[in-house]
């Protein structure tokens, strides 16, 4: 009997990854875009000197001519920047004055290698303890708000890939297999219930 | 300009006996109209031209400047290009522009062609206007390259440039628009047959708009959705300033030039990019056409406007950043058709653009643009020009007059 | 800028009128002015009637190199009296007066005789496939675009000169009358004839 139940068990299994695979399938050119891999300094960092250099570090290589990264400060007052170095995957501006103590923004936008434009955001925190009169920054943190645009009532032109914004497509895939994960253990558990039973 | 009726007296016997054909087409529109308004709501009659009308309206021929440059753009357009034969000098030339210039006179105003095998078909003119373009090669072939102006040349190569030799250059180009197609074809068939001992056809780029009356007074729309001349000069001073040579000698004052470039756009991968992409890509709302900065199709760009997140909200790399110029000096005049060829098999779209732009000067007005365009415009990644052209407009000519008399006589 | 002018309804009508009249090869008065001193209305492509007996309207002539061709256009008498073309003479060709009629069940091109007779108050075209100007040898070819003097003589004496414009042409393609030798050259279906554009 046990002979009888096994191979429906493989084939749930196989029906239930082959549905998976087709979801995942239209997912596919949406993954294809650019993403952040790695930044320095780090999303929510909190740095107890101030960095001279923002440097972030994408899935697909930059093109110079589409690559735009901004720092501003608490207030929303853009930090002045070099323009940003392009060396292949990695973008680098350089932050031309000193940075206080206070809450900053990261935003970037770039290009993927199929044209479709990604841009985000975060935040890094400048702490540095020899600063003994730092200038209070508590401004109201305003880019809790997802980066909306200037226009009222209209959809934000950001991209719906853009790192502050909706669940990334990795984190659609994590969800799928975990989804998945907890479908094949359930209906393993609930055969096996049977048999013994 | 002498009106055609002033011109040509008709006797009440000539009006009975020859109007029968005439008075039953006139009721048989009469009828169509009719018919082709029903009572739906959002149609506003006072507006739209009774359809009778759009047929027998009519654009000037005659005149110090050549009809179909700042005229309302028309509903279907035919950019036709020709090659010189070997043989054609100044005095063949001369008997060219006699005999176009002859049946666009007449054709235009709603009156068959001399020798015209289907004349029933000259008789919607539809503002049919017809354009006489000089390229480099006119010029030569006449003698008269001195007479050139400087800046009708062959563009320079850009960087996202794939021409087709099919869809570029030409020694005399004509553009023939009308608000009927069949009007256009026509004419097209007519100015054709008058070329052949002069010319071949090099190429005929055809193109669309909305229908007459189908969207009054509205930017048009190109087949990425987007509103397509927003940024045109206004009429009056800013275009007048922006397209007619003001002075110089009388082959060049009243002139204009004419870029005429076939722009592919790759519909496949744009279907790829959902709404608030492509808005970012050009920099405006694609419903109203307004800047991202602004909610009016004709409000002025904030380019230093930031978002919360620190970047401009427009991006500096979209299409309306780097098309913008705000001296009507530098401005050019699109007047742009849609073109649209059968799809393949699988369904991938042949569509695209056929842009053309009237400016006083390539040089100036045009070029500038274009190589801030071909550095970085996003747009890059879903268009590519497959054809480019240049061309010279010189100035119109007065009844009895033939286009070019003054570069050719 | 040029403003849309709707087209006059009574010049629809009259566009109509021309055509009643070319497709029915006469007609009542089209035209109360003998149009002879006006100046011309078209491009100077298509020429003006001198002064003189009868109005000629859109006159043109069919471009060849050599051979045979042809004139056409619309001849308007608005006198009183019918007037009868006995003759007309260029200096590039030989020239007869034609119609197109039935002969042994065919239409075919002959001499017309006694002349082409415009009815007073009326208009008579010269058409391919009806009544025209025939070239019967060219002595130079006609190209398109040039223009030809022709001159008209009448049954009373009196002369007419006008200029026609060649165009390129291959419609009407005739059968002729025997003894009226080849057919006209250009008359292939080709385009090919006056392809030589320069001298």
């Amino acid at each position: 009997m046990p002979t009888r139940t096994r191979p429906s068990v493989a084939g749930l299994l196989a029906a239930t990854l082959t549905a998976m695979a087709l979801l995942l399938v239209p997912a596919a050119p949406a993954a294809a875009h650019n993403t952040l891999q790695a930044a320095t300094p780090a999303r929510d960092a909190r740095l107890t000197a101030a960095p001279t250099m923002v440097t972030l570090r994408f899935m697909q290589k930059l093109d110079p001519a589409f690559t735009t990264i901004a720092v501003s400060d608490a207030a929303q007052r853009r930090i002045p920047t070099g323009e940003p170095a392009v060396k292949g995957t990695t973008g680098t501006v350089t932050i031309d004055e000193p940075l206080s103590n206070g809450t900053y923004t990261v935003a970037y936008r770039v290009v993927s290698t199929d044209g479709h434009p990604v841009q985000g955001s975060y935040r890094f925190t400048v702490a540095d303890p020899t600063v003994t009169a730092s200038p209070e920054v508590t401004a109201p943190v305003t880019s809790a708000a997802p980066a909306t645009s200037a226009a009222p009532g209209s959809p934000s032109p950001a991209s719906s890939t853009g790192a502050t914004e909706g669940p990334g497509p990795l984190v659609l895939v994590g969800g799928g297999v975990l989804l998945v994960a907890v479908m094949v253990a359930g209906i393993v558990l609930l055969l096996r219930r049977r048999r013994s039973s | 300009m002498t009106g055609t009726s002033d011109a040509r007296p008709v006797s009440r016997r000539g009006l009975l006996t020859g109007g029968a054909l005439a008075a039953g087409g006139a009721l048989a529109g009469a009828a169509t109209v009719t018919a082709a308004r029903p009572d739906t709501p959002g149609v506003r009659p006072a507006e739209a031209a009774p359809v009778a009308q759009v047929g027998s309206a009519v654009e000037p021929f005659h005149g110090p400047r050549q009809a179909g440059v700042a005229t309302e753009p028309q509903a279907h357009a035919a950019f036709v290009a020709f090659t010189l034969r070997s043989g054609t000098d100044r005095a063949a030339l001369g008997r060219m522009l006699r005999l176009l210039s002859d049946d666009a006179a007449r054709l235009t105003q709603g009156r068959p062609a001399l020798a015209d095998t289907e004349p029933e078909l000259g008789l919607l003119p539809a503002r049919l206007t017809v354009t006489f373009g000089f390229g480099p090669g006119l010029y030569r072939a006449a003698g008269r390259d001195d007479r050139r102006p400087d800046s009708v040349v062959d563009l320079p190569p850009f960087r996202v440039d794939r021409l087709q030799s099919r869809w570029s250059g030409g020694d005399l180009l004509l553009q023939i628009c009308a608000d009927d197609p069949l009007t256009v074809v026509h004419a097209q068939r007519v100015l054709v047959k008058d070329s052949r001992p002069f010319a071949t056809v090099r190429w005929v780029q055809q193109g669309f708009r909305r229908a007459a009356g189908a969207e009054p007074g509205r930017t048009q729309r190109n087949l990425f959705g987007q509103l397509d001349g927003t940024a045109n000069p206004k009429p009056g001073v800013p275009l007048d300033t922006a397209v007619w040579v003001p002075d110089g000698p009388d082959w060049l004052r009243e002139s204009t030039t004419l870029v005429v470039r076939r722009i592919s756009m790759n519909l496949e991968t744009w279907d790829l990019l959902g709404r608030a992409d492509r808005e970012v890509a050009v920099g405006r709302r694609v419903g109203t056409g307004a800047p991202l900065t602004g909610t009016g199709e004709h409000d002025e760009p904030d380019f230093a406007a930031l978002g919360p997140d620190g970047l401009t909200v427009i991006p500096d790399f979209s299409h309306l950043t780097r098309a913008h110029v705000t001296d009507d000096r530098l401005r050019i005049l699109r007047r742009p058709y849609n073109y649209d060829g059968v799809p393949t098999a699988d369904g991938t779209a042949d569509s695209g653009l056929v842009f053309a732009s009237y400016q006083a000067d390539i040089a100036r007005q045009f070029l500038p643009i274009q190589r801030r365009l071909a550095e970085r415009d996003l747009l890059n990644e879903w268009t590519t020009p497959i054809g480019s052209a240049v061309f010279a407009i010189p100035p119109g000519c007065p009844p009895g007059g033939w286009i070019g008399r003054q570069l050719l006589g | 800028m040029p403003s849309t002018r709707r087209l006059p309804h009574r010049a629809a009508l009259l566009t109509a009128a021309i055509l009643a009249l070319a497709a029915a090869g006469c007609g009542s008065s089209a035209d109360p002015s003998p149009g002879t001193n006006a100046p011309s209305t078209t491009a100077s492509a298509s020429a003006s009637a001198a002064a003189g007996v009868l109005g000629i309207r859109d006159p043109w002539v069919k471009a060849a190199d050599t051979g045979m061709t042809a004139a056409f256009g619309t001849l308007v008498n608005d006198g009183d009296a019918d007037v009868t073309l006995t003759a007309a003479s260029t200096e590039v060709s030989p020239m007869e007066l034609h119609e197109m009629a039935m002969e042994d069940g065919k239409m075919v091109m002959r001499a017309k005789p006694g002349g082409i007779v415009i009815k007073a108050r009326s208009a008579h075209a010269l058409e391919p496939g009806g009544d025209h100007l025939m070239l019967m040898n060219l002595a130079q070819p006609v190209k398109a675009g040039d223009e030809v003097a022709f001159t008209l003589t009448f049954a009373d004496g009196r002369t007419q000169t006008f200029t026609a414009v060649a165009k390129p042409f291959t419609g009407a393609q005739e059968s002729y009358a025997p003894g009226h030798g080849q057919p006209m050259p250009g008359t292939s279906a080709t385009p090919g004839m006056s392809m030589s554009p320069a001298a």
